[in-house]
């Protein structure tokens, strides 16, 4: 199994500007296989939009103030099986985050990778929130390194 | 027979235990201590617990003499009390049907309600006049990011191992814990730790609140005390003051705030950080003298308001749990008022009144045998778990 803190970047992350819409199927849970194959595919590039300068400054200074645009990011972490994938979304999953809804994050499986979309406004808790998330999945899949394989069902 | 695995890290203690028809069959724990003039921090501390917690559960299970398979449910802190706002007040009250000899003021300097009835000064009679404060919620207590830390690897090996998983107020893991050590038939308890301070008793079904601090817990205001003066928090900053205290000999006159039912101990607090600035300063009094000084006034306020609960239950056995339960001063002091009453007082040793792992084992093992399941999409932790949310369907 490949350590997901190794590989954050994994198959796809990547910050995006562009505005997108929700991402689809949250974890509640117990996450459902997706066949949605947005999973870990990169966002479209699109061009940063032109802001007319201020008074006094010229555009990329004035190039809209960062917390206003939305941040998506996405990873996809795999695992050896389709079902200790849905282990680990299922322990990830329930916790909300703090700060009322600030940062959105949305976790789904598909096959043996597990997917998780966040959305944020603010880059700072945006920021914090993966690297929460990184140190509680490195706690999961070493869980299951140590205690594991799942017990036949 | 059932057995039964507990996860408890809610604050700077990670614990894991194993409980079989109440026999603590295992209960190692581990304490993240800081230095000296610092507190925990949330971030610190969950970093400490996922470093030690899978090396606990193995210790665990190999203590116990069990396997994985041995286990018949997983239980895990899913969150502490927090405080009540005012209507939340009300509402528990009224559903905890208490007599309606009870009347309640504002305790500010709004005037009292036109419908007070019978008031009861509460130095003259043992019957209770309940005062409520104006407060909000406060963003607490419990720490997230320990109890996310802890939640994680309960439903991970709940799923593993394909077990039930059972969420469990950390309050009452300490008095199911309580009960089950000393034996207590149906005490009023006093919970008191760095998080928590409370008197509870049980009727009908639930952990009623008697009776609660306004604002911090008796053990954060011991804690940060000891940061002021750069206490040593090995073993814990309570114990240390506990031992200088013992060597006070001057009383320091602090603000006693006893109201009603409810403590106060933020102005305490402020008032004692100080006083300890200027006094030590002109060598008027001795660190150990404030120490003393402290326990002595915070004490008295907790066997007060105690006998108030007590009082008005006719109860006839009292409970210490939580971390500063541990207090030989503070079992003492409640021991001498309960024989001026003629009650027992129980307590139990540092292994169970300190949070640890067998206390969730054990609740989990009273709510697992009656029925309870915690559905993993409901475990979410959550920084506001009132003990008297839970039904106590246990008990008669």
């Amino acid at each position: 199994m490949q350590a997901a803190d190794a590989d954050a970047g994994g198959p796809a992350g990547g910050a995006d500007n562009s505005l997108e819409g929700r991402g689809q199927g949250g974890c509640g849970g117990l996450c459902s296989a997706g066949t949605e194959a947005a999973v870990a595919g990169a966002a479209p590039r699109v061009p940063r939009p032109q802001h007319a300068p201020g008074p006094g400054g010229d555009a990329l200074s004035t190039a809209g103030r960062p917390e206003t645009r939305v941040h998506i990011f996405a990873l996809g972490v795999p695992f050896p099986s389709h079902l200790e994938a849905e282990i680990a979304c299922a322990s990830l999953a329930p916790d909300r985050e703090p700060h009322g809804g600030i940062v959105e994050k949305q976790l789904t499986v598909t096959d043996s990778v597990l997917a998780i979309r966040w959305r944020a406004e603010n880059s700072r808790l945006l920021r914090i929130s993966i690297i929460n998330f990184l140190d509680q999945l490195s706690l999961v899949i070493r869980t299951m390194q140590r205690f594991g394989p799942p017990v036949s069902r | 027979m059932p057995a039964v695995l507990g996860f408890e890290g809610s604050a700077n203690k990670i614990g894991v235990g194993v409980v079989r028809d109440g026999a603590v069959l295992a209960n190692p724990r581990r304490t993240y201590v800081t230095p000296p003039g610092t507190g925990f921090l949330p971030g610190d501390t969950a970093r400490h617990h996922r470093a030690v917690i899978l090396d606990l559960l193995q210790e665990a299970l190999t203590e116990a003499g069990l396997t994985s398979q041995d286990i018949d449910c997983i239980a895990y802190t899913k969150g502490i009390a927090g405080r009540l706002t005012i209507e939340e007040h009300t509402w528990s009250l009224a559903r905890s049907e208490w007599p309606a000899a009870l009347c309640y003021h504002h305790y500010t300097t709004t005037p009292a309600p036109p419908f007070t009835s019978l008031t009861f000064p509460s130095s003259v009679f043992p019957s209770v006049c309940r005062i409520l404060t104006p407060i909000s919620i406060p963003l607490g207590p419990g720490m997230g990011a320990p109890l996310v830390s802890v939640a994680v690897v309960a439903r991970t090996v709940a799923q593993l191992w394909n077990k039930p998983l059972l969420g469990v107020n950390h309050c009452i893991g300490h008095i199911e814990m309580g009960r089950l050590i000393t034996g207590a038939t149906s005490p009023t308890v006093l919970y008191v730790s760095g998080g928590n301070t409370q008197v509870i008793a049980y009727s009908e079904h639930r952990y009623r609140i008697f009776g609660e601090t306004i604002d911090i817990a008796v053990g954060n205001c011991l804690d940060r005390f000891a940061r002021v003066l750069k206490i040593s928090n090995d073993p814990s900053p309570g114990y240390n003051i506990e031992q200088m205290a013992k060597r006070g000999k001057k009383l320091v006159e602090l603000p006693y705030t006893v109201k009603g039912m409810d403590v106060s101990f933020s102005g305490i607090l402020s008032f004692i950080e100080d006083v300890a600035q200027r006094m030590l300063a002109t060598g008027e009094c001795t660190p150990e003298d404030l120490c003393f000084s402290l326990q002595e006034t915070v004490f008295a306020m907790l066997v007060e308001i105690t006998e108030r609960a007590m009082a008005h239950c006719g109860s006839q056995e009292a409970l210490i749990v939580g971390g500063v339960g541990c207090n030989l001063r503070l079992q003492e002091m409640m021991e001498t008022m309960c024989q001026e009453r003629g009650a027992r007082l129980f307590a139990t040793d540092e292994r169970f009144c300190i949070d640890n792992g067998a206390m969730i084992a054990q609740a989990g093992w009273e709510m697992f045998r009656a029925g309870h399941r915690t559905p993993l999409s409901d475990s979410g932790i959550t920084q506001r778990f009132r003990t008297d949310e839970v039904e106590v369907t246990w008990r008669d």
